[in-house]
């Protein structure tokens, strides 16, 4: 809402900008409080029996927690790609995010599209039939859930379709060692991804449905709603070519504020069906106490989010024309 | 306000989510009183199934489930209520101070909040867990610092209307302080508000609280509802989902349920455009 109508371009992506950089000092700052070296950060606090050898190795490879590294070096190092090394998989941190990101890209991707697509025109059916059985029904059913997290569906879809019946893989992205042809791949990864895109176009439907329909009852009463039923226009034109239109705005605006908390629903979906994305990087890096690997992905994609971030406020103009002649009210819609 | 079309104390919905919550939260507080053994007593058969004498069976460590399962609604109750109280005290402030003081600092302010928005609130607190391992409170505390940004939006408009009113303009024209502004005019009338946002942030934090545990950046001793799904996903090949696996989703989905549900009525029945419909 006032996120994208009060900012203009310019203050916008300068404030974005800064707040990269608060992150990217708040990733640099923060391991650097920590008391002793990064061998004491991971393990000082368990009972851990280690080699002197192995020690020196994980030492070695968190050189750069030393404490003579400047923010500006710290930077450049970023900049170069030069992201750290995991302790876990000794291999460089920021390959490791290049190689979970795609099967986060596409979860997340498709999960938004999906639950963008048939949430809105739930949300404009039913606003059309308003109070009718199939509208409250819907509504009904969306409000109920509305309030089932990410956790719970997830474990029970895995529960259910892949263990109890059997008809998706409970784990992984793609049958690895298969030599498949493209499109048996294709379908091998799809088949694959329908549990985790379930889970997350469940929790995320419900909010776009009942928005839409709440912004559509909205615009429904609008007197230009009136001009094209006199005007004789089809139902489905004054639907979905004069009444959706201005219902969408609202929902695009809430992809917008809440697609950083949307996040944290990824992550756990992702542990849970094992999906080789970020989530499940994050998940392995915890449990093997993986510092590096873990800043790692915490900054990179909280950057990823501020950059989403600042298109789809950029994508909110081009819906919106009004926007363009500046700080003109929005109560049309 | 004209005569009430929609009652909160005849929507279903609320009623139920009332009842659930309550239900909930009086387990929680009883949850000492009510447990039959010590939840963290790891005398038992390791993983028997559920029985007159262990209602839940006894996980992997041979504690007892449903002793367990008590402590975990506990603590994730507790840090969603540390959380969302501190959180909405925050929006309150904020809110309602960059209200009044629509200077710099108040732009700043709602500045801020934009900004907060914007980052994945999940993020800092992986880190901060990954790094420090700081207790569950610290935590909480911690996640209040991003839980206001978005409703003290709301707030802010709600309060910049307030200011303008010819009552708040008198007091402020006798002289009120800024303290007597808030305790006196502005707190009372944001205070529906001001639940509905309590609502809506508690849903957050006691579902950031079971993420963070169940990916493990909890003290892995400490009880969750989080922590308690992860640990017996591990055992999910094992014929343990109806007694391990079942009884902390059930919790944890009806506890956001009916926070969520509170937030949604509530909103239903302030919302003046939404009153005209029916």
């Amino acid at each position: 809402m006032r996120l994208f109508t009060r900012m203009t371009w310019m203050p916008a992506l300068s404030a974005y900008l800064l707040t990269a950089l608060a992150l990217v000092y708040a990733s640099f700052a923060l391991p650097r409080l920590l008391p002793g070296d990064a061998f004491i950060a991971m393990y000082g606090g368990g009972h851990v029996a280690m080699e002197a050898q192995e020690e020196a190795k994980i030492r070695a490879s968190a050189r750069y927690n030393a404490a003579s590294e400047s923010f500006t070096q710290y930077l450049g190092r970023l900049g170069r790609l030069d992201w750290g090394t995991s302790t876990a998989y000794e291999t460089p941190v920021f390959g490791l995010i290049m190689h979970a990101l795609p099967w986060t890209l596409l979860l997340m991707g498709t999960a938004h599209l999906l639950s963008l697509g048939l949430g809105f025109i739930l949300g404009v059916e039913a606003a059309w039939r308003y109070d009718s059985v199939p509208d409250r029904l819907l509504t009904s059913v969306m409000t109920f859930l509305e309030g089932i997290p990410e956790l719970g569906s997830g474990v029970l879809l895995l529960l259910v379709f892949a263990l109890w019946l059997g008809w998706f893989p409970a784990a992984g992205g793609e049958t690895v060692y298969s030599g498949l042809s493209p499109w048996e791949r294709t379908l091998d990864i799809l088949h694959h991804l329908v549990l985790p895109l379930a889970t997350l176009v469940l929790a995320y439907l419900p909010g776009n449905a009942l928005l839409s329909r709440a912004a559509m009852l909205m615009t429904l009463r609008q007197p230009f709603m009136l001009t094209a039923a006199a005007k004789g226009l089809p139902p489905w034109r004054r639907r979905y070519a004069h009444a959706a239109r201005c219902a969408l705005l609202p929902v695009v605006t809430r992809l917008g504020l809440r697609l950083a908390g949307m996040l944290t629903g990824v992550l756990v979906v992702e542990s849970i069906h094992s999906y080789p994305g970020l989530g499940t990087l994050l998940f392995q890096a915890v449990s093997l106490r993986d510092l590096p690997l873990i800043s790692g992905i915490a900054l990179f994609s909280s950057l990823g989010v501020l950059t989403v971030a600042l298109t789809l406020e950029r994508t909110y103009q081009y819906l919106d024309p009004r926007l363009k002649q500046q700080r003109v009210t929005l109560h049309a819609c | 306000m004209p005569a009430e079309s929609f009652s909160l104390r005849r929507d279903p919905w609320f009623l139920f989510a009332a009842i659930v919550g309550g239900t909930l939260l009086l387990a929680a507080t009883a949850g000492p009183f009510l447990a039959p053994y010590d939840p963290y007593d790891i005398s038992f058969t390791v993983l028997e199934a559920p029985s007159a004498k262990h209602w839940l069976g006894v996980n992997d460590g041979g504690m007892d489930i449903f002793s367990e399962l008590l402590t975990a609604l506990r603590n994730t109750i507790m840090f969603g209520l540390l959380a969302g109280m501190a959180g909405t005290g925050l929006a309150v402030f904020a809110g309602v101070f960059s209200a009044l003081r629509q200077g710099v600092t108040g732009l700043m302010l709602m500045r801020l909040a934009d900004m907060l928005l914007a980052i994945p609130s999940i993020m800092p607190l992986v880190l901060l867990a990954a790094l420090f391992q700081p207790p569950p409170s610290l935590m909480a505390l911690a996640l209040a610092l991003f839980l206001w940004a978005g409703p003290s939006r709301l707030i802010n408009a709600q309060a910049r209307m307030l200011v303008t009113a010819p009552h708040i303009l008198a007091a402020r024209q006798m002289g009120g302080s800024l303290w007597y502004l808030l305790r006196r005019h502005l707190v009372p009338e944001i205070y529906p508000i001001a639940l509905i946002v309590l609502a809506s942030r508690l849903r957050a934090a006691m579902f950031m609280e079971a993420s963070l545990a169940f990916l493990g950046l909890m003290d892995p001793a400490r009880k969750s509802l989080g922590s308690m799904i992860g640990y017996g996903l591990k055992y999910y090949f094992l014929d343990i989902w109806s007694n391990w696996l079942l009884p902390p989703i059930v919790c944890l989905s009806l506890l956001i349920m009916s926070a969520t549900l509170l937030a949604m009525r509530m909103e239903k029945r302030m919302d003046p455009r939404l009153q005209n419909l029916s």
